[in-house]
């Protein structure tokens, strides 16, 4: 048997890294938006520890705030991939019966649905009641709308597990009702597979942001989200390296903090195989 | 991702010492969205448009500097009352097939532009005051026109379409002559994959002899990046690129072979000011130009588009040839910017940022339309960064394509920034005048709207000359709408491929165009 | 039998009720003309009559009732934007999906495979974490960027591959590679899971402990233990695939149908969005209930109680 808490030690490092820049951004001494054109695309130096973007602004601070951005989607959407998935997931594999069928088909029609189609409804269309929302916030709830489907999956596979494990099966001989049953027995337990989902998800989500900003869909100018960084970095890629190996790598450990993050709690709550 | 308008990607046979000859005589370009349609006349966009320009003539065309030459007509009359054009066709002038071209296939040129199963949105516009087109003889058309409209020689650039060929499809755009066109032009079209190129040959026959250049193959890409690696590979022969392509052109020693051109387009930058009155600031034209003379344009066509865009306050560029000369760009003047603002009551309260008017501050929201010009998103943010240190407040909002157009045109905006191309015509109706559907801000002047009637009608070049001065002069004194940049198409291609000229209207759509293209060895 | 007669049923529901939430959903968004940039006013009766022959003005129930129709007839209709049948565009690109998609399942069974059971012959050791290091990191690289590094390491540097287009097998290479290696993670982990569950924890361990090689070990625990479940995630990973191939076919310039169905959203060519959504549909449940019927066949115990 073992116990191996280096794999949620990185994790939980790694995603407080990024949680840090996210909260300090504010408190920098450079704008992120400031214009200089006069310190185009610049290498990184003592007055840019980061270098300078193609029009003059200050590659750190833009970085910093792109944590924003990029930890909004990635926990936004996680969360209301989370808000449907999990009444859903945890009522088709407890329940059973009807309510497995119905989930079941609503997760094969989201599957089946074009998700760009709902990307640009939400976001580049920006119907009217949409508007007052941070333009992250949509982009989470565009994502999240289509993220939902492998958390369902995942939640009703561990909730059927549970319906059949001994805890219940004493407890419903004990004559304990359903709502008790639920919130007893099955919610701590279903506690750590939600953690792992909601973090797998926001990794998927920081890399969908990237992409959709990739075909411009993305948040707008002057926004600085790390997708956005890497499709502007492209413009210059033979040049400016600064531009997309910052931004890249912020990324890069942001997916895999969460990444690591998930499994270490899954590991964390989960000790012995045996159980899984 | 797709970028409006034709980009043309050139490849070049870089990087290798002693290149070989190229083994048949191909100039290999690129085209970075799927023309919508091989119909010459039917469902064209900007892409296609060039193409078919090279496929079959029309009646005129484009030289280098936006004059007409004569074409397959090889003169040409306007009544003095301005409703009748006759046109004499020239001989020897054949289609691909070796069919002659007779009045006949004007006639039916024109038939299928009117026909809405055609989708000719190019050009059915351009048409719409020609009452009928009547061929007394082979060798002779003529226009009749519902009124008088100066330009109207332009809408007879439009290629034209074989009868004999193209009557037999029942549904034109989706019959064997949009996928197989034939035309008069000095290119045929020999073969399309879908989604990869289309290769086009010389026409022996061409009234003005075979072309040199065997070939043009037209690549289909996705992204500009990708054809530049083609072009510095060899896979591509002539590219247009993009400022930043452009500057890493420069300083790549892959790139050192390869000849440049610039020129610049008659594609522009535009700002569109709601004047409807919804909005409290942009009804005042002192607001409109204190705007823009916030803004360091010069700089930022310096340091961000490294000289390939060029300040400018007019829609009649300096390539068109109706441009008033003594036109110049609003300067950088941010303190004659701040005194307009004060005068039309924006003021700055002591220690803040945004100026304000009766309680209101000046804050407005930009729309900006995302796919296009991969420099807008730039613009936008040096714009709001510029106007931030005047006290204005923008903000702005990134739309997709579709959903801009519509905000336009419902009025629904503040403000829209767009690019914009024009013709090097003078009558520019659709943009200025009151009742114009191109005129987003909804803006009203009684001298510019008569100016605008009376340019349409007037046939005598020097009048007309007279009228568009005086136009141009008071537009620059309103500034209803404010051009920002105009746009440079810098080319890269292969130094051995010579005869590559540009003109302000691209590098297809004008006389002599690709025909002057040769191989020096 | 008639438990897959049941589920093609339910499947086609599903479907029809996707298609016309699209069809509501597209008719929502602002159309806009199909004007060109330069701005030309297109005259009044011209457009009204385009609009009358693709009867745009008709509420979307009625259109979409049409289309059904149309559909029974199996006529999939006209694309707004290139004004030429449905059908004939599908079967310039759907080959050239299907190649690639094929390919790209494939490669990630094939490599995932043998990663998850290296995985699982040592669990917990340092190869085993190793490899779940490298299979994650790849996770986190953004598709664009590895397409545009590969292209730029392998085509222009090393000139091993083609740059772009779709013309033989070695275009399919980097394209391929771009849609494989973000999926190796989650595959080979799920491997090398359901491999180790399946040991009783132990995985390769009393396998080794018990004298048996590793290539005894893959055939007669890896194989058997993991080609249920991976052929159940194969029926998963279908939908992804289908939907996330648009950024590598524009880089490398594969005419598929991501990039297709992309181009016909943004020009509102309503035919062609539902067309591609039948079609992605169809595969991706008909992958997903192949997969159910294969674990329920040969595991009675995993039949859904419904």
């Amino acid at each position: 048997m073992w116990r191996d808490l280096s794999v949620l030690r990185t994790g939980v490092i790694l995603c407080a890294l990024v949680a840090l820049a996210a909260v300090l951004a504010p408190w920098l001494p450079v704008d992120p938006n400031r214009v200089d054109l006069a310190r185009v695309l610049e290498p990184p130096s003592l007055a840019h520890w980061m270098g300078t973007d193609g029009l003059g602004r200050d590659v750190l601070a833009r970085l910093a705030y792109g944590a924003r951005v990029s930890l909004t989607v990635g926990v936004g959407t996680a969360a209301i991939a989370l808000l449907i998935g999990l009444p859903l997931g945890a009522l088709a594999g407890y329940r059973g019966g009807w309510w497995d069928a119905t989930v079941s088909r609503a997760v094969e029609a989201v599957l089946c649905f074009p998700a760009l189609l709902l990307a640009l409804a939400l976001l580049s269309i920006a119907p009217g009641w949409l508007r007052p929302l941070p333009e992250a916030l949509r982009l989470a709830l565009a994502l999240g709308l289509v993220a939902w489907t492998p958390t369902a999956r995942y939640l009703r596979a561990e909730f059927r597990r549970l319906r059949g494990s001994e805890a219940v099966h004493a407890a419903r001989a004990a004559g304990a009702g359903g709502w008790r049953i639920a919130v007893r027995h099955l919610l701590p337990q279903g506690v750590a597979p939600v953690l792992v989902t909601m973090a797998f998800g926001a990794a998927a989500a920081s890399l969908a942001e990237a992409s959709l900003s990739f075909i411009g869909v993305g948040v707008s100018p002057p926004t600085a989200s790390w997708g956005q960084m890497l499709y502007e970095a492209l413009r210059h890629m033979g040049q400016a390296w600064w531009l997309a190996a910052f931004p890249g790598a912020a990324l890069f450990v942001t997916v895999y903090g969460f990444n690591r993050l998930a499994e270490g709690i899954r590991d964390w709550l989960d000790p012995r195989p045996l159980l899984r | 991702m797709k970028l409006p308008g034709l980009v043309l990607g050139a490849g070049l046979l870089a990087g290798c010492a002693a290149a070989p000859p190229p083994p048949t005589r191909d100039v290999r370009v690129v085209l970075y969205a799927e023309p919508s349609s091989m119909s010459l006349i039917g469902n064209t966009d900007a892409n296609s448009a060039q193409l078919a320009s090279v496929i079959s003539d029309g009646l005129i065309a484009y030289d280098a500097k936006g004059a007409y030459v004569p074409m397959v007509a090889r003169a040409w009359e306007m009544s003095s009352d301005g409703l009748t054009l006759t046109f004499h066709l020239r001989d020897g002038v054949v289609w691909h097939d070796g069919q002659p071209v007779t009045s006949r296939d004007v006639a039916f040129t024109w038939e299928k532009v009117r026909d809405p199963a055609t989708q000719a949105k190019s050009w059915i516009s351009q048409f719409s005051d020609v009452s009928s087109v009547e061929t007394p003889d082979e060798g002779t058309v003529v226009v009749r026109y519902v009124r008088p409209y100066a330009d109207a020689l332009d809408a007879w650039r439009v290629p034209l379409i074989p009868e004999h060929v193209a009557a037999r499809d029942a549904k034109f755009l989706d019959g064997s002559f949009a996928r197989h066109p034939v035309g008069c032009g000095p290119y045929r079209f020999a073969s399309r994959k879908t989604g990869q190129d289309i290769v086009l040959e010389a026409f022996d026959r061409y009234w003005q002899g075979r072309p040199s250049v065997d070939r043009l193959v037209v690549k289909i890409l996705g992204s500009d990046r990708t054809a530049f690696e083609a072009l510095l590979l060899g896979d591509l022969d002539l590219m247009s690129v993009t400022p930043d392509l452009w500057r890493e052109a420069k300083d790549s020693p892959r790139a050192a072979r390869l000849a440049r051109l610039l020129y610049f387009r008659l594609a522009l930058w535009k700002v569109d000011w709601n004047q409807d009155g919804t909005n409290p600031y942009f009804g005042d034209p002192r607001v409109r130009r204190a705007l823009i003379e916030a803004m360091d344009r010069g700089r930022f066509a310096e340091s961000v588009a490294l000289g390939l865009a060029r300040p400018l306050s007019t829609t009649y560029p300096p390539e068109s040839p109706w441009h008033d000369p003594r036109s110049a760009p609003i300067p950088y003047d941010p303190v004659d910017a701040a005194r307009l603002l004060d005068e039309a009551g924006w003021k700055l309260p002591p220690g803040k940022k945004v100026r304000v008017r009766d309680g209101v501050p000046l804050r407005f929201t930009m729309l900006l339309p995302a796919g296009g010009q991969e420099i807008a998103d730039r613009i936008a943010a040096w714009m709001q960064d510029s106007l931030a240190r005047a006290g204005v407040d923008m903000s702005i909002e990134k739309l997709e394509w579709r959903a801009f157009q519509e905000r336009r045109k419902s009025h629904a905006f503040q403000a829209a920034m767009a690019s914009i191309t024009v013709d090097p015509i003078a009558d520019q109706f659709d943009l200025y005048h009151s009742s114009a559907g191109f005129n987003y801000g909804g803006f009203q002047d009684a001298e510019v709207d008569r100016l605008l009637e009376e340019g349409r009608v007037t046939v005598d070049p020097a009048a007309r000359r007279a009228i568009y001065d005086r136009l141009q002069q008071r537009l620059a004194a309103l500034e209803p709408l404010s051009v920002l940049f105009q746009f440079a198409q810098p080319i890269l291609h292969d130094p051995r491929l010579q005869g590559v000229t540009p003109s302000p209207v691209g590098l297809f759509s004008f006389q002599p165009g690709p025909r002057a293209w040769r191989w020096a060895n | 039998m008639a438990r897959a007669a049941r589920r093609a049923a339910e499947a086609a529901i599903t479907l029809a009720l996707v298609t016309l939430v699209v069809f509501a959903l597209a008719s929502t968004l602002p159309a806009g003309d199909d004007e060109d940039e330069h701005e030309r006013a297109l005259p009044p009766p011209y457009r009204a009559a385009v609009r009358a022959q693709f009867h745009l003005d008709d509420p979307w129930h009625v259109r979409y009732v049409r289309w059904l129709g149309d559909l029974s007839r199996g006529d999939l209709g006209i694309s707004l934007r290139e004004k030429r049948p449905v059908a004939a565009i599908l079967r310039e690109r759907l080959p050239v999906s299907l190649a690639l998609n094929a390919l790209a399942l494939a490669a990630i069974v094939l490599v995932a495979l043998p990663l998850g059971i290296a995985g699982a012959w040592r669990p917990a050791s340092r190869s085993d974490r190793a490899l779940g290091l490298a299979t994650t990191a790849l996770y986190a690289v953004p598709v664009f960027w590895a397409a545009l590094l590969l292209q730029w390491v392998f085509a222009v540097r090393l000139r091993w591959l083609p740059l772009f287009g779709f013309a033989g097998a070695a275009h399919l290479v980097l394209p391929v590679v771009c849609l494989t290696y973000g999926g190796l993670a989650y595959v080979s982990r799920f491997v090398r899971t359901s491999l180790v569950e399946g040991t009783t924890g132990e995985g390769g361990r009393v396998a080794r402990a018990r004298g048996v090689g590793p290539v005894r070990f893959l055939l007669f625990h890896g194989l058997p233990q993991s080609a249920i479940p991976l052929l159940t995630l194969a029926g998963f990973l279908v939908p992804r695939l289908v939907g996330g191939a648009l950024l590598v076919e524009e880089i490398f310039g594969i005419p598929g149908l991501g990039s297709l169905m992309f181009q016909s959203v943004l020009a509102r060519d309503l035919p062609v969005v539902l067309a591609l959504t039948l079609l992605s549909g169809a595969v991706t449940l008909a992958a997903m209930t192949g997969a159910d019927l294969v674990a329920a066949w040969v595991d009675p115990r995993s039949r859904r109680v419904a």
